[in-house]
């Protein structure tokens, strides 16, 4: 975890181990930047999004589900960050409030280095909830177009669509700033 | 593909934020605890059973019954009215008489009008996880008489859950 760089290198070792229960730690060092930025997408504060991420990897640990099913986890945790929302009426309506503005204010969260990283941040906290889903997956969690499909129960060449656009999305949201 | 490959670079420059020192120490505790007693943490619903919609179900089969007796009745009307006839009717044409004045099915029909997927569910017992799907559908069956050329048509609303398993790759 030097520097918080190193996500998701070597993940096929990583979800092994979590396959074997050799150390759950390990498996969530690494993996936790990962899940953690894909559940704050449905999550307004960083602690229900915690709360989510807590409750898929328990799960997914105690079931000794087979990693072959990967997008399993990301889809665990969906489920979960969804019915999170669902169980709460008031929340539900915040989170609806929150997707229908005409801002997102569901924010990716980054470490920014800089003024450039920033207006990239920005960018990707702009893109409608279904591209960023895709996006997130993708780029930050390494998954295939195979197993984003999976995970939202739709087909490779719809989540590869919606990939597609989310770069033309952003690489026209960053022109002037380029 | 290739014209995105420096922003997906880029994007890739982007770190997520670390999560919270406790998290890996609640996990810790989560899986220490028993499995009964911590599989939810009041997050997930508990996998429901099959819930059946009763008024619809009731409503179904009080008309199929009353049309069942109907039917019957009608039938076994035609059957004692048979022999009074001048020329004692062959059992064939007495079989046709009742199948020409008998209801028969002309019709069933199902449509889908709602269909909710409500995401994945995880049993105790069972090896990998389902996704429930509940779909909201009106059934209307309808039965014909051909030799009046009466008709009766039931129809009502149903609810059907569905636990499709889930399988990743």
């Amino acid at each position: 975890m030097v520097g918080g760089v190193l996500i998701i290198k070597d993940r096929e070792e990583v979800m092994e181990n979590v396959a074997t229960h050799e150390d759950w730690k390990v498996c969530f060092a690494r993996l936790a930047p990962g899940l953690l930025l894909f559940a704050r997408q449905w999550m307004r504060s960083s602690a229900d999004a915690e709360d989510v991420v807590q409750e898929a990897f328990v799960r997914f640990w105690r079931k000794q589900l087979s990693i072959d099913n990967r997008a399993l986890l990301y889809a665990t945790v969906r489920s979960i960050a969804l019915d999170f929302i669902r169980r709460d009426s008031r929340r539900a309506r915040r989170e609806v409030n929150a997707f229908s503005g005409s801002e997102q204010s569901v924010e990716p969260h980054f470490e920014v280095d800089d003024e450039s990283q920033q207006v990239l941040h920005d960018a990707v906290d702009r893109l409608p909830h279904e591209q960023r889903e895709v996006l997130v997956m993708k780029i930050w969690n390494e998954l295939t177009f195979a197993e984003i499909a999976n995970v939202l129960g739709i087909s490779q060449n719809t989540a590869a669509s919606r990939y597609r656009y989310a770069l033309a999305a952003l690489k026209k949201n960053l022109l002037p700033h380029e | 593909m290739n014209d995105f490959s420096e922003l997906e670079s880029e994007l890739k420059k982007l770190r997520p934020v670390q999560p919270s020192e406790n998290l890996a120490a609640r996990i810790g505790c989560a899986l220490a605890e028993a499995p009964a007693s911590a599989a939810t943490a009041g997050v997930l619903p508990k996998l429901q059973h099959f819930r059946v919609n009763w008024l619809s179900l009731g409503v179904g089969l009080t008309a199929a019954a009353a049309l069942f007796l109907f039917a019957h009745i009608d039938g076994d009307h035609l059957v004692k009215q048979a022999p009074a006839t001048a020329s004692a009717p062959s059992a064939s044409s007495r079989t046709n008489t009742e199948k020409a004045d008998q209801l028969v099915v002309s019709g069933l029909s199902q449509v889908v009008y709602n269909t909710r997927d409500e995401g994945l569910l995880f049993a105790d017992d069972a090896a990998q996880p389902v996704r429930r799907v509940r779909s909201q559908t009106r059934e209307t069956l309808q039965w014909r008489n051909p030799g009046t050329g009466a008709s009766l048509r039931v129809s009502y609303p149903s609810e059907e859950v569905s636990l499709i398993p889930v399988s990743g790759q």
